[in-house]
């Protein structure tokens, strides 16, 4: 037997590297350095831009053979099928036909009346087509990752919607990806509208809901809320704009020891199976900056306290 | 150099088939998460049960900095918080190193159960860097998957010792 075809060589005598309790304190000391630095001070995207970049052919690689089963199965899906898919499109666009006509004549009258009492005019975003490539893998919030990153123009901030509402936000943008924490993630906030009623609110996603769900939180137990009420984007927050369908109240529950009655929604967007979304340009970027406050009038106030 | 009684003698293992195991790991990892589970709990980590079978066999090429590297790469993939599997990954590498030694003297099943305590603690650690962090908990199935990567451990104790299981010598008469 030649020399060297055994595994088991003796340890080297000399030149051992640091010892392994050493490693384990460097290593550590540097996660959790991370980890304060990724929460704490939100200064790690450099960091992360670069380690998605190195890893982004990879994840290219495995979307591949991702792509073909979901291509393929498309492809020998049945003829009846596709056929009644089709069928219902037609209904729906049947449906939204009228609306969109209504729509048109609706949105030129609300210029002219816009202009007729001098008030800013409503603002519209541009958007683009954008593909969910996969869901992020972390179980402990809600996140799917998409096609289009700073390449493409993405800003960090967008808000994303699929066919039926609004679906998230893109909360990191790397060079080819970005990733779009969903409404249903618990972190995610959006304010909203009662299409009903006119009262606003806050939108909170619900984590502990297995499908994905959301809740009102903050709404007075007395607030006019009933269960089927459809809940739009508000437009006061400078993200979204207004008017975007979000969720429709599931359920209400008032208890007298509460301040605050208990609302659960279920997001409109399809949270978990869309594929195609838009992603629209931030409100924020288009509107005027808020007036400085030595601008404002002082005595304006003291008339009001009168 | 001690070794138990009736283990077979194994040749040198390759490097490049060392960390070609260690990057299919991580593929197939990826591969779970895009393609199988999306973001399911229970998910079996691959990509620790081959650091920690490489920190025990080869503890000489496969340490601690390779498994922060790993933990690293994994957290930007999952998106999570950015160091949280490192640290799992950082003390689960050590904890193998730790018990290197030992480990291999027993029988593959009995090592399996043996390293069911290192994929637990690991997870855990990941579970509480990502609970302090604002993390909600993604239930109890995540339990499983410590158990299922101590399930894995047999079949991936013979695969991966293929290599080194091959005749030093060739020979056409006996193939193995």
């Amino acid at each position: 037997m030649p020399l060297g075809t055994l595994d088991r060589t003796p340890p080297p005598f000399f030149r051992q590297g640091p010892s392994a309790l050493s490693k384990l304190m460097v290593c550590s000391a540097l996660a959790v350095f991370l980890m304060v630095a990724d929460v704490r001070f939100r200064v790690t995207q450099p960091v992360r831009a670069a380690i998605a970049d190195v890893l982004y052919p990879f994840q290219w690689l495995v979307l591949q053979p991702v792509n073909w089963v979901r291509g393929s199965t498309g492809y020998f899906q049945s003829l009846q099928a596709a056929q009644s898919g089709a069928e219902q499109m037609r209904i729906a666009l049947a449906a939204q036909a009228q609306k969109a006509n209504q729509v048109e004549e609706l949105a030129l009258e609300n210029t002219r009346l816009r202009q007729l009492l001098e008030l800013r005019q409503r603002i519209t975003t541009p958007a683009r087509a954008a593909q969910i490539l996969y869901d992020a893998a972390d179980p402990f919030s809600r996140k799917v990752i998409i096609d289009r990153g700073e390449m493409h123009g993405i800003v960090s901030g967008s808000p994303v919607i699929d066919g039926y509402g609004v679906l998230g936000q893109v909360t990191r943008v790397f060079g080819a990806v970005s990733e779009v924490t969903l409404i249903t993630d618990g972190d995610q906030a959006i304010p909203v509208l009662n299409t009903r009623t006119g009262v606003r609110g806050v939108a909170f996603g619900d984590m502990s809901h297995p499908a994905g769900g959301m809740e009102l939180r903050f709404a007075p137990a007395d607030t006019d809320v009933q269960a089927g009420d459809v809940l739009s984007t508000s437009g006061v927050d400078g993200v979204y704009p207004a008017g975007l369908a979000v969720a429709r109240v599931d359920k209400v529950e008032r208890r007298s020891e509460l301040v605050f009655a208990r609302i659960a929604l279920s997001p409109l967007a399809q949270v978990r199976g869309t594929i195609h979304v838009m992603v629209l340009q931030p409100v924020a970027s288009q509107i005027e900056p808020r007036p400085s406050e030595t601008s404002a009038p002082a005595p304006a106030r003291k008339s009001l306290r009168k | 150099m001690i070794m138990r009684q009736g283990q077979q003698l194994l040749l040198p293992a390759n490097p490049f088939f060392i960390w070609g195991t260690l990057l299919a790991a991580f593929v197939l990892h990826m591969l779970q998460n895009m393609g199988f589970w999306g973001r399911a709990a229970w998910v079996p980590d691959l990509l620790a049960l081959v650091l920690v079978f490489w920190s025990v066999h080869q503890p000489l090429r496969v340490g601690i900095g390779a498994a922060f590297v790993f933990g690293l790469c994994l957290d930007v993939h999952q998106s999570g918080l950015l160091g949280a599997n490192a640290l799992a990954y950082t003390v689960l590498s050590f904890f193998a190193i730790t018990i290197h030694r030992r480990l291999l003297w027993f029988t593959v099943p009995s090592q399996a159960l043996q390293v069911l305590p290192l994929f637990v603690a690991s997870q855990w650690i990941g579970l509480g860097a990502k609970m302090l962090a604002g993390g909600s908990f993604p239930g109890w199935t995540i339990l499983l998957a410590p158990v299922l990567q101590a399930a894995l451990w047999p079949a991936v104790s013979v695969l991966l010792l293929v290599p080194q299981r091959r005749a030093p010598d060739r020979d056409l008469n006996r193939p193995l």
